[in-house]
């Protein structure tokens, strides 16, 4: 069905009593993706661009994602503006263990996403090493613009998975997490429904594209 | 530092104004574009920067930071910069360690503590009498001292304090389990 459509609606004497029919993952998706919580996660630069974007001139709250709270027990989304180093990694995945399910992580600006410039021995080359990862957003820093485009993929993203599996058992095996090598399972773990789906930076779609690609730093001792 | 100098108080040709209170303790004195340098060896390296502090009213310490010149032997050269607030006046005190450590000045400028610390952390040169000397910006635990010359851009296994952090953190999940 897919669709939120009032039904008994057409005509006039039932205005108001109508009541809606539709699938119940597409309702459970449709309420998570329009009211996500973020998590601001400022490590530098980008959190500057990151208050740009929840203040009135981007105005994230026309995409339901404004009430961003300041404690990780209460998001669903965790967005990483900034340069993690090694010595905040920790403090990083602790915040992101403290979410509850069902979560999600943007990595805002080349340096959460790859390490950026920094080729340098303090800093994680890319929060997937130590975080699941979901969307990724070019740039340094990317514009607002930018982040809202990531977040309207994001929703595009929700909008596909299984929320559902949770209930009657996963629907897809569990892959590991990027970067730790080991099976957890995810409870949003989305289905893939089709190419766009296996890209070589989606976690989800590992197991199909085999190991991943050699990271540009390796460590020479 | 000719641009900080006062107008009113023009240099003596005799030699910058603090040199009278090192008196006797051995020490060169150059220019360097930055001002004035003092080198000294380390075993008065204390007693010249007291004295530069009691009798040439030099209040605060700018910096302490190291360099290092490696592979020349020997390779680090410690380097404070004083600042005196009454005289409007700077120096820098130039001292070239024989080995990797040198006497803390914390007890002359207190707040020099943190950038004793910092030096440590990134080059590994330990300051006997510090009260506190552990890593400032590095995690805990760290071995290598990331400035040194040989030390490689991209680390020597960066990851290594967060994986076993994160395998002992999922070690305790499975047993609560
Ligand atoms: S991507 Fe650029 S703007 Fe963003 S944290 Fe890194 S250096 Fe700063």
């Amino acid at each position: 069905m897919g669709s939120l459509k009032p039904v008994g609606a057409e005509s006039q004497e039932s205005q108001g009593s109508g009541f809606f029919a539709t699938r119940a993952d597409f309702l459970i998706n449709w309420s998570r993706k329009n009211s996500l919580w973020p998590m601001p996660l400022g490590l530098s630069c980008c959190g500057i661009e990151l208050m740009g974007l929840l203040g009135p001139k981007f105005d994230l709250a026309r995409f339901g994602a404004e009430a961003a709270r300041f404690t990780p027990r209460q998001c669903d989304l965790l967005i990483v503006a900034g340069t993690l180093t090694w010595k905040m990694a920790q403090a990083a995945r602790t915040i992101y263990d403290q979410m509850p399910d069902p979560k999600w992580v943007i990595a805002m600006g080349v340096c959460s996403s790859s390490g950026g410039m920094y080729d340098s021995y303090a800093v994680v080359q890319g929060v997937d090493s130590i975080l699941p990862v979901d969307v990724y957003v070019p740039g340094c820093p990317p514009r607002p613009d930018a982040v809202i485009d990531a977040l309207l993929k994001l929703q595009k993203k929700i909008e596909r998975e299984d929320p559902l599996g949770r209930l009657v058992g996963p629907t897809v095996a569990p892959v590991g997490e990027e970067g730790t090598g080991e099976l957890v399972f995810q409870p949003n773990h989305g289905l893939p429904k089709g190419p766009w789906d296996k890209h070589a930076h989606d976690p989800k779609s590992r197991e199909d594209l085999g190991d991943p690609a050699p990271r540009k730093t390796e460590v020479k001792p | 530092m000719s641009e900080t100098t006062p107008t009113n108080a023009p240099q003596a040709p005799a030699g910058p104004r603090w040199a009278a209170a090192l008196g006797a303790l051995p020490h060169c004195i150059s220019n360097s574009p930055d001002g004035a340098v003092i080198e000294v060896e380390v075993a008065h390296l204390h007693a010249v920067l007291a004295a530069l502090r009691d009798k040439a009213q030099f209040e605060l310490c700018t910096f302490v930071t190291c360099i290092d010149h490696y592979p020349a032997e020997p390779r680090f050269a410690l380097h404070h910069q004083l600042l005196s607030l009454a005289n409007n006046d700077r120096v820098r005190v130039r001292c070239v360690l024989p080995g990797e450590s040198a006497p803390t000045c914390t007890d002359l400028w207190p707040g020099a503590s943190y950038m004793e610390r910092e030096c440590f952390d990134m080059f590994g040169v330990r300051f006997e009498g510090h009260r506190d000397l552990r890593r400032l910006l590095m995690p805990e635990g760290y071995e290598h001292h990331p400035l040194r010359k040989e030390f490689p851009h991209q680390g020597i296994e960066p990851d290594r304090l967060y994986r076993e952090w994160d395998r002992k953190r999922r070690e305790g999940w499975t047993e609560e389990a």
